[in-house]
C-alpha cells in the first residue's frame, strides 16, 4: 500500500489513537475545522453551484455538495491548474491518492494547513507551509479523469463516458502535446495565488510514487464572470469577452447545457461536468497594433463599454441581424461574438472559467508569451465545444491574432461528501 | 558540497554486529579454511552465481569468489533482505577475491548481477535461531553498526580505487588513468554525506571548478577528471594525485571510530537523492567524463544500504513505510539497469545519450521515492 494513505490528513483512526502518527495535534485541528464547515457553522459565500452569490473576499466555500466546486462557484481571481499521469500501475494506488487527495482538499479550502508546521523536529513538515496565515481565499480544487485514465491499466476501460471521446484535430490547431492532455487534472482557483499554488504542490506531493505532474498552467487574472454579481473582465486584448457566459445564478441553464444529468451513458457522471482546456496564445505585439475599428470588428464590441456594435449597454442583445446603411451586416458575419454566440450555434452554451496567462518570452521571437488559458465546463463536448470550436477555428476574425497551443478534456465527476472519496462511483 | 546531515556524535554505537566484515584472502582447502571455518566457493559464470555449497552451519565463513571466465559478472554479494553483508566487486575473468562473516542461522542470498541465469541464489545458515532483537532500541543500535560497517568497507575500496587512478596519473598513462576513474568514483559517490560531515574534506576530494575561488588551489577528483578529458594529459597532476591520495586516507583514518546515529544515517539516505537531483539529473557532476550515470547509480546504493540498515527497526515500528521504501527502490533501480552497460558498477551508459524525457523520468522515480524515505528518520527515533 502507497505510503500517501499515512500522510497529509489522512492518517487512519488507529494510528492517531495509540498515538504514533506525528503531528496528530495538527492534523486533529485540521480535521476539526474540516468538520466545522460541513456542519454549516461557517459562513460560506458562494459555495452552492446554485448560489452563486458573489463571495466575500477571504471567505471558505463549502467543499461538498452535489457538484464539484469550482465550476459554478463565482470566478476566482488566479488559476493553478496542474495535470498529472498516473505513473503507478495498481488501481489501489490510484484510489489511495484520491482518498487522500478527497481528505486533503476540505481542509485546505477551510485555510487550514495539513499539519501544524511545528510538530516533529526529525520529520518533514506535512503541509509545506507558503499558505500559513493566509486566509482560505475562497480557493476550490476540482479534479477531473482524462481520456486516457480510461485505457484498461486500472480496469476502467468499461467505464468511460462516450462524451469524454478524445478531442478531434481542429482548424488552426498548433497543438504542443507536452502541454496537452493528462491522466488527471487538479484545478485549484483562489482569489490568492499563493493558496492556489500551496493546493496543488500539496496534492502533487502526496501524489508522489502514484502519479507525476505532466503539465501545469498559471493563471494571473480571470478573464470570466460566472456570477451576475460580477462584473465582465477584460482579457488581454483588453475586450469584455463572454458578456453572454453562463452564471452559477442560472440553475435552469446548468442543468442543461453544464451538469451531466439523465442523457449520459455512465451514471457516474450524473452531477458532473467535462471539462476543455486550451491555451490560446496571443500575437499581443500584432494586435496591439491594429487599429481600434478593426479591433472591434473582429470581437463584434465596443473595446470601451464591452456594448454589441450597433447597441449602447454590455448586455444589450447582440444584433446578428442588423444591417448597416450601405446593407453590410453591422456585426461582421466572422466576428468572434457572431460566432460563438448561441444562436449560431444551435443554442449550445458554454460555461466559461478561464484565465489569462504569460509564460515570459518567446525565446524564438522575444515577443510576448502571453493568452488566454481557456476554460469551458459543459454536459457534452461532442455537442457543445468540438462543434463550435470546428466554427471558430475556420473562420473567426480573431484567428489573425491566436493560436491553440495545447487542449486537454478531463472528465470531472459529481461533488462529495465528508468521509467520501472524490469520484468513488467509478471506482466502486 | 551540500552541508551534510551525518552530524558526528559521540554516542558509542552497538557493538553486537553480526557482519563484521574483514576483506582478507581466505585460504581454500575443500570447504574449510585453514582456520578450520567453512569456506565457500562461489564460481562467476554466464549464468550467475555458483555456490559450491548453499547452506553452512552459524558462526564464521569464508567467501571465496572465482570468476571462471565470464565478462558478464564481475561481482558476487551476500544479502539479507536488501542489506548487503559482503561484496567482492570487480572480479574479471581469471581473477578471484576473498570476503569472511560471521553469519546468524537465517536465510540470506548470493546476488550476482548480470548473468543471464537467476540472480539471486539462496542460502542457508543452519543452527539455533538467533534471539531476535525485541525492541526498536537493539535494532536502531544494530543499525548503527551495521551502517558503520558498511561505511568503512566502501572507504577501503575507495582508497584501493584511488590508488589505481592516482598511480595511472603520475605514471603519466591518460588511457588507464580514464578507465580508472569511474571505479573509484563508486566508492566515494555511496557514502559520500559521510564525508561532507568532516569540513573540508568533501570539497578537497570533490570540489568541481566553479567551487573553488582560487584555482590554483583546486584539486580532488574533477580536477583530473578535467586533465584526462578535457586537456588530455596528466601534465602538471601529480600533486593533485599525491593530494587526493592524502585525503582519501584521512578520510580512512576518520570512518575507522565514526559512529552514526540512526535519523543522521536516514537522513545520510535522503541526501544522497538530494544529491542525485541536485547534480546528477542535471549532469553538473561529471561534467568532462560524462560519468554522471555511475555517481547517480552509486548515490542510489549508498541510500539504500544506508535505509537496509535501518529497515528491521522500522519493520518494527511501521511496516508500510518500510514496504513503500522498498518498493521505490526497487522501481529506481530497475529503471537504472536499463542504462547499465556491463557488469561493474561503473558500467553506465554515457549520460550525454540520456535524452531529456529519460533523465525526466529517472528524476521522477527519485522523488517518488525521497518522499516516503524523508520520513523515516522521524519515525526511528520517535
Amino acid at each position: 500500500m502507497a505510503e500517501m494513505v499515512d500522510r497529509v490528513g489522512a492518517r487512519d483512526a488507529a494510528e492517531v489513537a495509540t498515538g504514533r502518527g506525528l503531528s496528530r495535534r495538527g492534523f486533529l485541528t485540521a480535521l476539526g475545522v474540516a468538520g466545522v464547515a460541513a456542519g454549516g457553522g461557517l459562513s460560506l459565500a458562494g459555495c452552492d453551484s446554485s448560489s452563486g452569490a458573489a463571495a466575500q473576499p477571504g471567505a471558505a466555500i463549502d467543499p461538498y455538495g452535489d457538484h464539484q466546486t469550482g465550476i459554478a462557484t463565482p470566478a476566482q481571481d488566479r488559476l493553478v491548474f496542474a495535470a498529472f499521469d498516473v505513473t503507478s500501475k495498481r488501481r489501489a494506488d490510484l484510489v489511495a491518492m484520491l482518498e487522500a487527495w478527497s481528505k486533503a482538499i476540505p481542509v485546505m479550502m477551510a485555510g487550514k494547513p495539513l499539519a501544524d508546521v511545528e510538530s516533529n523536529p526529525q520529520l518533514p513538515p506535512e503541509d509545506t507551509g507558503e499558505a500559513e496565515g493566509l486566509a482560505a481565499a475562497n480557493l476550490t480544487v476540482t479534479v477531473g479523469f482524462g481520456p486516457s485514465l480510461f485505457d484498461g491499466r486500472f480496469g476502467l476501460a468499461s467505464r468511460r463516458p462516450a462524451a469524454l471521446a478524445p478531442i478531434p484535430p481542429l482548424p488552426g490547431d498548433n497543438l504542443n502535446v507536452l502541454i496537452s492532455n493528462g491522466d488527471l487534472c487538479v484545478q485549484a482557483c483562489a482569489d490568492d495565488p499563493q493558496v492556489a499554488f500551496h493546493a496543488v504542490r500539496n496534492l502533487r506531493r502526496i501524489a508522489q510514487g502514484t502519479a507525476v505532474l505532466r503539465w501545469t498552467q498559471l493563471g494571473f487574472g480571470k478573464t470570466s464572470s460566472t456570477s451576475t454579481a460580477q462584473a465582465t473582465p477584460r482579457n488581454l486584448m483588453g475586450f469584455k469577452d463572454g458578456t453572454n457566459n453562463i452564471k452559477g445564478e442560472q440553475s435552469t441553464v446548468l442543468d442543461k447545457q453544464v451538469w451531466v444529468g439523465t442523457e449520459t451513458d455512465q451514471q457516474w457522471m450524473r452531477g458532473g461536468s467535462y471539462l476543455v482546456t486550451r491555451r490560446i496564445a496571443m500575437r499581443l505585439e500584432a494586435w496591439d497594433r491594429d487599429f481600434l475599428a478593426d479591433q472591434e470588428k473582429t470581437f463584434g464590441r465596443v473595446k470601451d463599454t464591452g456594448a454589441p456594435l450597433g447597441e449602447k449597454g454590455e448586455f444589450d442583445t447582440v444584433p446578428l441581424a442588423a444591417k448597416n446603411p450601405d446593407g453590410t451586416l453591422v456585426i461582421d458575419q466572422d466576428a468572434h461574438i457572431r460566432l460563438a454566440s448561441p444562436e449560431t450555434n444551435g443554442g449550445h452554451k458554454l460555461l466559461r472559467r478561464g484565465y489569462s496567462y504569460t509564460d515570459g518570452v518567446i525565446a524564438e521571437t522575444g515577443q510576448l508569451d502571453a493568452g488566454l488559458f481557456f476554460i469551458v465546463f459543459q454536459q457534452d463536448p461532442r455537442r457543445q465545444f468540438v462543434p463550435i470550436q470546428r466554427k471558430l477555428g475556420s473562420s473567426d476574425l480573431l484567428n489573425e491574432y491566436i493560436q491553440h497551443t495545447s487542449s486537454a478534456l478531463f472528465a470531472c465527476p459529481p461533488g462529495f461528501r465528508q468521509g467520501e472519496m472524490i469520484g468513488a462511483a467509478l471506482f466502486a | 558540497m551540500s552541508r551534510s546531515p551525518l552530524a558526528r556524535s559521540g554516542a558509542a554505537a552497538g557493538a553486537t554486529a553480526i557482519a563484521l566484515l574483514a576483506l582478507t584472502a581466505c585460504g581454500s582447502s575443500g570447504g574449510a579454511a585453514a582456520d578450520g571455518r567453512p569456506l565457500v566457493t562461489v564460481k562467476l559464470t554466464d549464468q550467475g552465481c555458483e555456490p559450491d555449497v548453499t547452506s553452512v552451519p552459524a558462526g564464521p565463513v569464508g567467501f571465496k569468489v572465482v570468476n571462471t571466465g565470464t565478462s558478464r559478472i564481475s561481482e558476487a554479494e551476500l544479502l539479507k533482505g536488501s542489506r548487503i553483508l559482503g561484496e567482492r566487486e570487480n572480479v574479471a575473468a581469471g581473477l578471484s577475491a576473498s570476503f569472511s562473516l560471521s553469519l546468524e542461522a537465517g536465510t540470506y542470498q548470493l546476488y550476482c548481477p548480470g548473468g543471464k541465469g537467476p540472480e539471486k541464489v539462496d542460502f542457508t545458515v543452519t543452527g539455533a535461531a538467533p534471539t531476535v532483537a525485541t525492541t526498536g532500541a537493539a535494532a536502531l543500535q544494530q543499525a548503527s553498526a551495521d551502517y558503520a560497517t558498511y561505511v568503512k568497507q566502501q572507504v577501503a575500496q575507495l582508497v584501493t580505487t584511488t590508488r589505481k587512478l592516482t598511480d595511472a596519473v603520475r605514471g603519466g598513462n591518460v588511457a588507464a588513468a580514464k578507465q580508472a576513474y569511474a571505479p573509484a568514483r563508486v566508492y566515494y559517490e555511496r557514502i559520500e554525506p559521510v564525508a561532507e560531515s568532516f569540513g573540508d574534506l568533501d570539497p578537497d576530494i570533490d570540489a568541481r571548478e566553479g567551487d573553488v575561488d582560487d584555482l590554483s588551489k583546486w584539486g580532488g577528483f574533477h580536477r583530473l577528471e578535467k586533465a584526462l578529458w578535457v586537456d588530455g594529459s596528466t601534465s602538471g597532476m601529480a600533486p593533485i594525485a599525491d593530494g587526493l591520495d592524502t585525503n582519501v586516507a584521512k578520510l580512512n583514518t576518520l570512518v575507522q571510530t565514526e559512529t552514526f546515529q540512526p535519523a543522521a544515517i536516514a537522513n545520510g539516505a535522503t541526501a544522497l537523492l538530494d544529491e542525485v537531483g541536485q547534480s546528477k539529473i542535471t549532469g553538473e557532476e561529471e561534467n568532462y567524463s560524462h560519468i554522471d550515470l555511475v555517481d547517480f547509480v552509486a548515490n542510489v546504493d549508498g541510500a539504500q544500504q544506508a535505509f537496509a540498515v535501518l529497515e528491521p527497526a522500522l519493520q518494527q515500528i511501521k511496516p508500510s513505510l518500510a514496504a513503500t521504501v522498498d518498493q521505490r527502490f526497487q522501481a529506481l533501480k530497475a529503471a537504472l539497469d536499463k542504462f547499465h552497460t556491463g557488469s561493474t558498477a561503473s558500467d553506465y551508459a554515457n549520460y550525454s545519450t540520456v535524452t531529456e524525457p529519460q533523465r525526466r523520468a529517472l528524476s521522477q522515480l527519485v522523488d517518488a521515492l525521497a518522499e516516503p524515505l524523508s520520513q523515516v528518520a522521524g519515525t526511528v527515533v520517535s
